[in-house]
């Protein structure tokens, strides 16, 4: 019975065994591993020798050195692997800094990267959302995984410091409450390029039936409605029901609540706890009762939304500007060259009234940070090869790629891209083709450039669009990058797992009829049992010190 | 038996048998290596694990992560579904099989036989994240089963937003995922059943269905049970993801179980040692309901694992 006896050693839930076994194995010959690092780093030649001589001042690049770094990050593109698109093999040629790159599988970068961490074997520069690491960025650092950049960049960012010293607000936002740097960070030159999402219409319909586009709840309702009955639109409303969209506060904002944090002149507030949450259950409820809202509203993902999109099921939606407005038009026009789609403003209770909540990205947008590992051997020239995205000649390329190849100058001496990114002979759309050349697109260790959007915009719809939705007052009302303490962030993992499930699942059982209306309150009764108050208390502390930075 | 001749006996069969005890080495080392030494990780559970400290340096916390699952709100209802899952599928899923291996085995036409297995097994072999997707356009509004349903009363909303319709839906895609794939073993200990036992059951006179009856399934009653004892290891293990492709907020009611909820707390927030808890716990039981399983077993049909 061999073969029996090892089904029984231990058998976890799938997702346990897989990263016990590799804990396991991997500790158990740890020792030597570490090891070897160890001898590596000591037996490495210098870095950068022509920086040695003058440390603190410029760098010029490309760097001589003979050290190769190891770059781990999710790359989404057309070409199977990081190191075949052209823009990371002539960013390699100019900062003169090899890289050798490791990605996880699309989609897969957090479960990777918590295996990779789980193994200790961590490459020089991690790619990812550092902010939002479990436990927060200082538990990162203490945890022994990314280094403290302060002195570092102190000594080797020169381009990166100079821009902090030019922004204290961004200063203010990659650090943590005890001031630690930890990224070279992704951040937005440009209020423009901070908001890309919010309500869609069909421009057509509403000309069409005669109508404005709606502003308040009630146009809206009388708006769906007509599109219901008289374009026979089977999910006139229609939009995914994920925390990324609900969050961004479209439709509960109207109603003064919203399904995360937020805050009311400097105190926090979450949000399904305000009677306004109450509000949009049951306006939601009606809707769906009436057939405005989409009957899988709780299953819609992107491809179903495209398809209720494209076969006129549905004429509203809340999505980007780019995969919303600039996708959904060329396709529609196919069929029905009037199509037409339109940016609506954020929806509001009263006519006249500027919505609360919108979306709207902060300046540092954490999505693709660098940061550099406490295995890093050689952490001068990681930091000097990441600084030069900062610098003047990094921003050109990083923005907009190689001049001649993915951009020109006009007569202005403005960066104009080429064809090879906006219309691709080899059939790969605009966003395609960037992805490929430049990052502005994608995020990255720089600082992005107005002059992008406006021209990834094509058509004038999608920047009317943007006009309307940069109309809110979300500044007010976001909560800011607010970092708790590692042992209060455990705690508030801990209880804020349990509400997001509770909060999720009255949300849609609510909306969707399968509970009444009032089944809110008694929800409420079991968010405090929770320790929902406790989880407040955090939050305001965290923000209290972060407005003291 | 008295030590010494033990000894003596054990010297003599290794040196007798050299070169098979040499060829069982490398199947030694496999379960030594990866089976046993892995289990020095499940320390894990008992820490705050992180792996710059590594296993030993991790700080001990006693029961900590077990009490936070114990303690935590959703705690019965994870655990209620996913034996409720399990149950269910052990009653409807796991006769599947069974069954569809005697109807194979009665049919006469050797090519007709081999056709239906083929098709019976292939969505075995399709990705789980494609099945996923068939089983969402089949039940959202306007799918094939969708519209079915709609004739028995359904109101035409997706059929994942309803609770009462997430076991259904799950056991049954299952069965049509894994019964032709399973049935295979039991083919295979039909095709061990003595000919001539059914000769000698139609000399006196038996029909079809008392043979399946008296030779058939008797024939095939070891293996059915041998499986559902290693079935009964499994009883917490429902894997988490089909149920992660197919569930949304609305149906946590009946859909949450143990893995999905520990892959929503657990691993994306990186856990480690709380994920281990849980699989801790789940080994625990799974083993205790195994051996259980096995002396019930070995008590009444006398056939048992060991």
């Amino acid at each position: 019975m061999k073969v029996q006896s090892g089904k029984f050693t231990i058998r976890y839930t799938a997702s346990a065994i897989a990263i016990m076994m590799l804990v396991a194995i991997l500790s158990a010959c740890s020792g030597s591993n570490g090891n070897e690092t160890n001898k590596g780093t000591a037996s490495q030649p210098s870095p950068a020798s022509s920086n040695n001589a003058a440390p603190a001042g410029e760098a010029s690049y490309p760097l001589q050195t003979t050290d190769t770094l190891t770059y781990w990050a999710e790359y989404n593109s057309s070409k199977s692997t990081i190191g075949e698109v052209p823009f990371f093999q002539e960013w390699q040629k100019r900062t003169g800094v090899p890289l050798r790159f490791i990605s996880p599988p699309s989609g897969q970068s957090t479960d990777s990267l918590n295996i990779m961490l789980a193994s200790g074997d961590l490459p020089d520069l991690i790619e990812y959302d550092w902010f939002n690491f479990p436990g927060g960025p200082e538990k990162a650092i203490a945890d022994g995984y990314i280094l403290r950049l302060n002195d570092y960049i102190d000594q080797f960012a020169p381009n990166l410091k100079k821009y902090l010293a030019e922004h204290p607000e961004v200063d203010k936002m990659i650090k943590t409450d005890n001031g630690s740097y930890y990224t070279f960070p992704f951040l937005r030159g440009d209020p423009m390029l901070q908001v890309y999402q919010g309500p869609i219409i069909r421009q057509d319909w509403l000309t069409e039936l005669g109508l404005e586009v709606p502003e308040t709840i009630a146009e809206w309702h009388d708006m769906l409605k007509a599109f219901k009955e008289k374009k026979g639109a089977e999910a006139p409303l229609s939009y995914m029901f994920s925390p990324e969209f609900l969050n961004n506060g479209a439709f509960i904002g109207a109603f003064g609540a919203s399904r995360t944090w937020f805050q009311q002149d400097g105190v926090v507030k979450y949000g399904p706890m305000e009677p306004g949450y109450k509000e949009f259950l049951s306006t939601f409820r009606q809707w769906r009762t009436e057939g405005l809202l989409d009957k899988n509203i709780a299953n819609v993902d992107g491809k179903a939304l495209d398809a209720n999109m494209t076969n006129n099921l549905t004429g509203a939606s809340v999505l980007n500007s780019g995969n919303g407005i600039g996708k959904w038009t060329p396709l529609l026009q196919e069929k029905n060259p009037n199509a037409k789609l339109v940016g609506a403003p954020y929806p509001v209770l009263n006519k006249g009234e500027v919505a609360m909540l919108g979306q709207k990205d902060p300046i540092y947008t954490t999505g693709t940070n660098v940061a550099i590992t406490s295995k890093a051997k050689n952490v001068e020239l990681a930091v000097r090869m990441l600084d030069w995205g900062y610098s003047e000649e990094g921003h050109m390329y990083f923005n907009f790629g190689q001049e001649g190849v993915s951009y020109t100058l006009d007569s202005n001496n403005q960066p104009i891209y080429t064809d090879l990114l906006l219309k691709n002979s080899e059939g790969l759309s605009p966003s395609q083709a960037m992805t490929l050349y430049i990052r502005a697109n994608y995020g990255g260790p720089f600082v992005q450039d107005k002059r992008y959007i406006t021209q990834y915009l094509a058509l004038p719809e999608q920047k009317a669009a943007l006009e309307q939705w940069t109309k809110t007052n979300v500044s007010d009302h976001k909560l800011p990058q607010i970092t708790p303490t590692p042992e209060e962030a455990s705690e508030l993992a801990q209880i804020m797992n349990d509400v997001n499930t509770l909060v999720d699942e009255m949300t849609l059982k609510i909306i969707l009829g399968n509970e009444p209306v009032d089944a809110y309150d008694s929800y409420m009764a079991k968010l405090k049992s929770l320790g929902i108050d406790r989880v407040i208390e955090i939050q305001q502390a965290a923000l209290d010190r972060y407005n003291s930075r | 038996m008295n030590k010494p001749a033990f000894g003596r006996f054990l010297i003599k069969d290794l040196v007798g048998n050299r070169y098979l005890y040499i060829m069982m080495l490398p199947v030694l080392a496999y379960y030594l290596i990866f089976h046993y030494a892995p289990m020095y990780g499940v320390l894990i559970a008992f820490k705050d694990y992180s792996p710059m400290k590594g296993i030993l340096g991790s700080p001990w916390v006693d029961f900590k992560h077990f009490e936070t699952f114990f303690n935590s709100y959703y705690f019965l209802r994870v655990l209620k579904n996913t034996l409720l899952i399990s149950v269910y599928s052990l009653l409807f899923e796991f006769p599947a099989p069974i069954i569809l291996a005697l109807l194979i085995n009665e049919v006469r036409s050797r090519s007709y036989k081999r056709v239906v297995q083929s098709i019976t097994y292939m969505p075995y072999f399709i990705s789980m994240i494609v099945i996923a997707g068939l089983i969402r356009d089949f039940t959202d509004s306007g799918g094939v089963l969708n519209s079915i349903y709609m004739y028995f009363g359904g109101d035409g909303t997706s059929m994942l937003q309803n609770e009462g319709l997430f076991r259904p839906i799950y056991i049954l895609s299952e069965i049509w995922q894994k019964a032709g794939w399973e049935s295979i073993i039991y083919l295979a200990a039909l095709a061990g059943i003595d000919q001539g036992q059914y000769e000698a059951a139609r000399i006196d006179g038996a029909g079809r269905l008392k043979q399946i009856w008296h030779i058939t399934l008797p024939g095939l009653m070891p293996t059915i049970v041998i499986l559902f004892i290693l079935r009964m290891g499994n009883l917490l293990n429902v894997g988490f993801e089909k149920i992660i492709l197919l569930y949304n907020p609305v149906i946590y009611e009946t859909a949450d179980v143990i893995s999905s909820f520990v892959y929503r707390k657990g691993l994306l927030e990186f856990n480690w040692s709380y994920s281990t808890a849980v699989g801790l716990f789940n080994s625990v039981i799974n083993l205790t309901l195994l051996i259980l399983a096995n002396w019930i077993s070995k008590r009444v049909t006398n056939s048992s694992l060991w």
